[in-house]
C-alpha cells in the first residue's frame, strides 16, 4: 500500500526488466510525490492569498468549482494525488444511478466505440473493455451486432468474490477497480458471466510514456502489469458531466447513457434525451441473462425494424 | 527389540544416493527458479493465459495440490480413530504428503498472482465475503493441524533416537534433542500427548474437509457450465482421497524399497491400502457420473457446449484417458488380488496419479475456454489455451519442491513410527534402552 | 409567422416525410467565407459524424441503408443550395441525426465548405449578402398553472409599438438533466394570445425535494443560436431520494458491509479452531518441564 515501502532493487538496464521499471517508478513516485505532479492533478491553486499559514485560499477544484480550503488543509491533500483520486473515485457521484441503454437495431458494428475506449483506457487492439459480438439467438433468428461491456450489475458477483475489496461497487452503480490493490488474483475474471474483465498479462500498452503518471481510479490509468480493467462507465467523464467515451463516439446512435433517478437517458450521438422508463416499455428492453440474478444496469433493445442490411463481421 | 529401531532408523544417514538425489532436485528446481524469475519479470504474459482461459495450469495444479494434500485426514484420523491398527506404519508418511502439498499450495497459489508482492493485502484488506480469504485461512489451519499431527506422534521416536544414537549423522542430535522435548515415557507426558493427538485427529477432519470443499467453492461459486455445481464440495473431496491414496500408495512403495522396509510395509499394507483406494475411486466414479449426467440429461445451452467439448471436441482425449485409464481401468484391476501386490498396485497408482492431475486440468481449463458469450475479435492464442514452456517449468518448480520436502523429512526422521510399531508387539523401546 | 408554423411542424424527423425546405431559409447562406483552415476542420466533423454512413466523398463507399445515405459528392447534392445543405444536416431525417444538437452553427458551415470542395463549379454566395435575420425579437415567459398541472409558455414580441403577443411560435418545452435538456410533450404554437400550453407528466422525478429545472424556447428548425429562451426551477416533480445502492449489507459490499452472519461464521470458526490448536501446542511445550518424580 505504503509505496514508501517499496524498495528500490538494484539497478538495471531498464529496458531489459520493466517490473523492475515499475518498481523503481512505485518507488520514485513514493519517495517525493514531486510536486509538480501533485499541483497538476490535486486541483490547480487559482488563487493564492497572502502565502501565510491557516489562512483560507480559493482554489479551483477537478469539476471546475471554485472552493475556499484552508491552506493547511490544502498541503495535506496535495501530497498523494493518487490517494486522492483513490479516495474520491470510493465515493460515488450523490443521488445518481447510471444506466445504459443500446439500441441494437442501429448497431452497424462501427467499432468507434470500442476505438475510443481503448484510446481513453490505454488499452491495446486485443483488449477490450467493450467489444461488438456478433450474435446469433439460433439457427432460424436474424444475426446481429451486439456491443458487449461491463454490465455493472447491482448484484456483481465479481466484487463478491475479490479477497481484498480491490473492485468495488459505489453508491451510483458503477463498479471500479483500484489497481493500487489488485493482487492480480484474478477471481473476478473468473465470476464474470459477461467476461466483461480483461487483465494486464504483458507490459501494458506505452508503459514507458506514462511512467510515474498518479493513478487515476475513475480513468483506471495508467494501466498496471499484473492487475484488472474493464469498464467503468467512463467515471471520469461521468464526474465532467460529459457521457461516456463509446457513448459519445458512436456514429449511428446506439448508445443511451444517464441517470435512472432522473429517467433520462442522453443519446450519444443525437444528444437527444429521453424519458428512460419510456424507451425501455416502447421497444421490449430486455437484459443480458437475467436469469443469473446479476441485476445489470444495462438494457438492450432488441434489433428489429432495422435500417440496414447485416453485414457479418470479419472475424 | 533392537532390530526394529535399528531397521525403522538406519535410513537417517548422508549417503551418496541422497547427495546425488538431492543434487539433481536442487540443479532442477534452480532451473524453474529462472522460469519464475521470468514470470516476475515480464508478468503473466510468459504464460500461455489470457484473457479467455485466465486461470491456467497454476489453478488446476493448485487443486490437485490441495486434493493430494487430504489423506492426511484420511489416513490418520478416519482409519486410525475407527481403530484400524494396520495403517500404523503408514500414518507417518500420510502426514508428511499432508505437510508437504498443503505447504506448497500455498505457494502455488503465489505463483499465480500477477502482483503477488501484494501477498499481504490478502489479511490487510482481507474480505469476509471472499472464497479466498475462507481457503487461505482453512489451508494454513489444515497446515499447521497436519504439522503437528506429524511431530506429536514423533517425540517418543525421537527421544528413542535421541537416547540410542548410534551411528547417525552427528549434528542430527540436537534437532533431535530440541524435538523429543525431554521426553520420558511418563505416565503424564504420554496422558498429554494422547489427549493432544486425539483432539487434533478430531480437528483435522472438518479442517480437511473444509480446504476442499472450500477450494471447490473457488469454482462452484461462479455460474460458469462446468462449475456451478452443488456437489462440487463432496466431489472434490472424494476425488482428493482418490488422488492422495495413490500418491501415499507410490511414496510407500519408495520407501519401503529404499530404505529396506519389507518387514514393516508389507504386502498386508499394500492390499489393504489398495482396497482403500478402489472404495474411494468407486466413490469418486459416482460423483463423476453424477456430475456429467445431470447436466448431459438437461443439456442446457452452455452446459451442452461444455459437455461436448469434454467428450467429443477438443479436450476428448484426455478426458476419456483420464476417466477410462486413470478410473475405470484402474478400479477393475483392483479388484484382483494380485494386482494389490506392491510393484502392480504401485503402477496403478502411477496412472491414478497422473489421471488425477489431468482431472484438475479438465476442471479448470475447459470450461474457461468457453464462456457465455462468444469469444470473437481476440488473436488465436486467446481462444486456445495453450501452456508455455515457463508455466511447465513453474509447475514442475512446486513438484519439486514437494519431493524436496518429502525427502528432507523422510530422510532425516523415521519413516514409520518406532514406538508405536514396538508397542503394537508389546514391547517398550524406552524401556529396554534404559534398562 | 407561417414560417415558425411550418418550421414547428417540421420539427419532429417522423413529421418530415419529404424533408422539403422552407423557401426562405433555402436562401441562407454562410456568413464567412470558406477558407481552407474551414475545410479542414469539416473534414475532421465529417469524418467523426457523416463517414460512416456516407462514406468517403467521391469514393461511393457509403452505407447499404434505405434509404440509401448517397455519395455527397454527387451533383445531387452539389446543385442544392447551402441554406438546403444547412437545414437538412441541421434537422436530419431518420436515420439521419438532428445536427442541430450536435454540431454548432459554425461546425455544420464547415462540414458544408469541406463538401463543396468536391463539387465542381461551385462558388460560394458572397457572404456580405448574408441578411442579417434581425426580424422580430421574440420573449418567452412561463408559469405554472397548479390545478391544470400545466405549464403555460407566453411568447411576446417586442417591437416599435411596444410589448406584444406574438402568435404562432414555435414552443419546446424541456426539462434539464444531467447530460442534455430533455424534450417534454410535442413542440407547440403559440395561439392568438401568444399561450402554448403543455401537459406537465407528473410522474417526471425532480430532486430529492421535488425541484426541476424546467425550460422552454422558441424552436427553430436550424437551431439557431438567436432563439428565445426562458428557464426556471420549479417544484413540480416527484421528489426523489432514492438510497444509495451500496447502502445495504451484501456478499458484494465492502468488508465493512459484509453480512453478519458471514462475518459471526468465519470469525467462531478461526477463534474455535486456533483456540485448540494453541491451546495443544502450549500444552506440548509443558511436556518438557514434566521431569521424573
Amino acid at each position: 500500500m505504503d509505496e514508501n515501502t517499496v524498495s528500490n532493487g538494484n539497478e538495471q538496464d531498464p529496458s531489459k526488466s520493466s517490473r523492475r521499471n515499475f518498481l523503481k517508478n512505485i518507488g520514485l513516485l513514493g519517495a517525493g510525490v514531486t510536486a509538480g505532479a501533485a499541483a497538476l492533478y490535486s486541483g490547480d491553486i487559482f488563487e493564492k492569498k497572502k502565502a501565510a499559514t491557516g489562512e483560507s485560499r480559493v482554489l479551483l477544484t477537478q469539476d471546475n468549482k471554485l472552493v475556499e480550503v484552508d491552506s493547511l488543509e490544502m498541503k495535506a491533500l496535495a501530497t498523494n494525488p493518487t490517494k486522492m483520486m483513490l479516495e474520491k473515485g470510493r465515493e460515488g457521484i450523490p443521488g445518481k444511478r447510471w444506466a445504459m441503454v443500446i439500441d441494437l437495431s442501429k448497431c452497424r458494428n462501427a467499432r468507434r466505440c470500442i476505438a475510443a475506449c481503448q484510446e481513453a483506457h490505454q488499452l491495446k487492439p486485443e483488449q477490450y473493455h467493450l467489444n461488438t459480438l456478433q450474435m446469433q439467438d439460433n439457427a432460424e433468428t436474424a444475426p446481429y451486432h451486439m456491443p458487449k461491456n461491463c454490465q455493472h450489475c447491482d448484484n456483481p458477483p465479481c466484487v463478491a468474490v475479490c479477497p481484498v475489496d480491490a473492485t468495488y461497487k459505489r453508491g451510483d452503480g458503477i463498479v471500479l477497480i483500484d489497481n493500487e490493490r489488485c493482487i492480480g488474483c484474478r477471481f473476478c475474471m473468473a465470476a464474470c458471466p459477461y467476461s466483461a474483465r480483461i487483465f494486464q498479462w504483458t507490459t501494458p500498452k506505452d508503459a514507458g510514456k506514462h511512467n510515474g503518471e498518479a493513478y487515476n481510479v475513475e480513468l483506471n490509468v495508467p494501466q498496471k502489469l499484473g492487475t484488472i480493467s474493464k469498464c467503468l462507465f467512463s467515471a471520469d467523464r461521468c464526474r465532467d458531466e460529459k457521457l461516456p467515451y463509446c457513448v459519445s463516439a458512436c456514429p449511428n446512435g446506439v448508445y443511451y447513457f444517464g441517470d435512472e433517478n432522473e429517467d433520462a437517458v442522453t443519446n450519444g450521438t443525437t444528444k437527444e434525451t429521453l424519458r428512460l422508463s419510456k424507451l425501455l416499455r416502447d421497444n421490449g428492453a430486455y437484459q443480458l441473462m437475467p436469469e443469473l440474478g446479476t441485476k445489470p444496469r444495462v438494457y438492450y433493445l432488441p434489433p428489429k425494424n432495422r435500417l440496414f442490411p447485416f453485414e457479418p463481421s470479419t472475424d | 527389540m533392537e532390530k526394529i529401531i535399528s531397521d525403522l532408523s538406519h535410513h537417517i544417514r548422508l549417503n551418496k544416493g541422497f547427495f546425488l538425489w538431492m543434487g539433481f532436485l536442487g540443479l532442477a528446481l534452480i532451473a524453474c527458479l529462472y522460469a519464475y524469475i521470468q514470470q516476475l519479470s515480464y508478468g503473466l504474459g510468459v504464460t500461455g493465459m489470457r484473457d479467455v482461459v485466465s486461470w491456467g495450469l497454476y489453478i488446476s495444479n493448485f487443486v490437485f495440490f490441495v486434493a493430494s494434500s487430504l489423506i492426511g485426514m484420511l489416513i490418520s484420523a478416519v482409519l486410525g480413530l475407527i481403530g484400524m491398527k494396520w495403517v500404523h506404519p503408514i500414518t507417518r508418511i500420510a502426514e508428511t504428503i499432508a505437510v508437504a502439498f498443503a505447504a506448497v499450495a500455498g505457494l502455488v497459489i503465489v505463483m499465480d498472482m500477477g502482483r503477488p508482492e501484494r501477498l499481504a493485502y490478502v489479511f490487510m484488506y482481507a474480505r469476509f465475503q471472499s472464497p479466498i480469504l475462507w481457503d487461505v485461512t482453512v489451508i494454513t489451519t489444515y497446515f499447521v493441524i497436519s504439522f503437528l499431527l506429524l511431530l506429536l506422534p514423533m517425540i517418543p521416536d525421537l527421544a528413542v533416537l535421541y537416547k540410542r544414537f548410534g551411528n547417525l549423522p552427528g549434528w542430527l542430535k540436537p534437532v533431535y534433542k530440541a524435538l523429543s522435548l525431554n521426553w520420558c515415557n511418563l505416565p503424564e507426558q504420554n496422558r498429554i500427548i494422547r489427549r493432544s493427538i486425539y483432539i487434533l485427529l478430531i480437528l483435522i477432519i472438518p479442517a480437511a474437509l473444509s480446504i476442499h470443499t472450500v477450494t471447490s467453492w473457488l469454482f462452484a461459486f461462479t455460474t460458469r457450465s462446468g462449475w456451478d455445481s452443488t456437489i462440487f464440495g463432496p466431489y472434490f473431496v472424494s476425488g482428493a482421497f482418490v488422488a492422495g491414496t495413490a500418491a501415499v500408495i507410490i511414496a510407500m512403495f519408495f520407501f519401503r524399497k529404499n530404505y529396506k522396509l519389507q518387514d514393516y510395509l508389507t504386502d498386508l499394507h499394500f492390499n489393504n491400502m489398495g482396497k482403500v483406494l478402489v472404495l474411494v475411486a468407486f466413490v469418486y466414479l459416482y460423483f463423476n457420473i453424477n456430475e456429467y449426467l445431470v447436466p448431459g440429461y438437461k443439456l442446457k445451452r452452455a452446459d451442452a457446449v461444455h459437455l461436448r467439448e469434454l467428450m467429443s471436441g477438443q479436450f476428448a482425449l484426455i478426458f476419456w484417458l483420464v476417466q477410462v485409464c486413470g478410473l475405470l481401468i484402474p478400479i477393475i484391476m483392483m479388484l484382483f488380488r494380485r494386482m494389490r501386490k506392491p510393484l502392480p498396485l504401485t503402477i496403478i497408482s502411477a496412472a491414478v496419479l497422473l489421471g488425477a492431475w489431468f482431472k484438475r486440468y479438465l476442471i479448470v481449463i475447459p470450461t474457461m475456454s468457453h464462456p457465455f458469450l462468444p469469444v470473437q475479435h481476440v488473436p488465436e492464442n486467446f481462444k486456445v489455451y495453450t501452456p508455455t514452456l515457463t508455466e511447465i517449468a513453474i509447475t514442475l518448480l512446486s513438484f519439486i519442491l514437494v519431493l524436496i520436502i518429502i525427502t528432507l523429512i523422510s530422510k532425516f526422521f523415521p519413516v514409520i513410527p518406532i514406538v508405536e510399531t514396538a508397542n503394537d508387539k508389546g514391547l517398550d523401546p524406552l524401556k529396554s534402552i534404559e534398562s | 409567422m407561417l414560417l415558425l408554423m411550418v418550421s414547428a411542424a417540421g420539427y419532429l424527423p417522423a413529421q418530415n416525410p419529404g424533408w422539403i425546405v422552407p423557401d426562405d431559409l433555402k436562401s441562407k447562406i454562410c456568413p464567412v467565407k470558406f477558407s481552407p483552415e474551414m475545410v479542414k476542420q469539416g473534414e475532421g466533423i465529417y469524418l467523426k459524424n457523416c463517414q460512416s454512413c456516407h462514406g468517403l466523398p467521391t469514393k461511393q463507399n457509403f452505407a447499404a441503408i434505405k434509404p440509401s445515405p448517397g455519395d455527397l459528392s454527387e451533383p445531387r447534392v452539389g446543385t442544392q443550395k447551402d441554406g438546403e445543405l444547412f437545414y437538412r444536416i441541421s434537422t436530419g431525417k431518420a436515420p439521419m441525426p438532428e445536427f442541430r444538437n450536435i454540431l454548432n452553427e459554425d461546425e455544420r458551415w464547415s462540414v458544408i465548405s469541406f463538401l463543396r470542395s468536391f463539387h465542381k463549379g461551385y462558388v460560394q454566395p458572397d457572404p456580405g449578402k448574408s441578411s442579417s435575420t434581425a426580424g422580430k425579437r421574440i420573449k418567452l415567459l412561463m408559469t405554472y398553472d397548479t390545478a391544470k398541472k400545466r405549464i403555460l409558455v407566453k411568447a411576446v414580441e417586442l417591437n416599435k409599438e411596444g410589448v406584444q403577443p406574438a402568435k404562432g411560435v414555435g414552443i419546446v418545452l424541456f426539462v434539464q438533466r444531467y447530460f442534455g435538456n430533455m424534450q417534454i410533450a410535442d413542440p407547440k404554437t403559440t395561439s392568438e394570445s401568444g399561450y402554448a400550453g403543455f401537459d406537465w407528466p407528473r410522474d417526471l422525478p425532480g430532486d430529492k425535494t421535488g425541484n426541476v429545472i424546467v425550460g422552454a424556447r422558441e424552436s427553430d428548425p436550424t437551431g439557431s443560436m438567436q432563439e428565445a429562451m426562458v428557464i426556471d426551477t420549479l417544484n413540480i416533480g416527484v421528489p426523489t431520494d432514492k438510497p444509495s445502492l451500496t447502502d445495504t449489507r451484501a456478499m458484494w459490499s465492502t468488508r465493512d458491509k459484509a453480512p453478519v452472519w458471514v462475518i459471526l461464521i468465519y470469525t467462531l470458526a478461526v477463534i474455535t479452531v486456533w483456540y485448540f490448536i494453541i491451546y495443544i501446542i502450549l500444552s506440548v511445550l509443558d511436556i518438557r518441564k514434566i521431569k521424573q518424580a
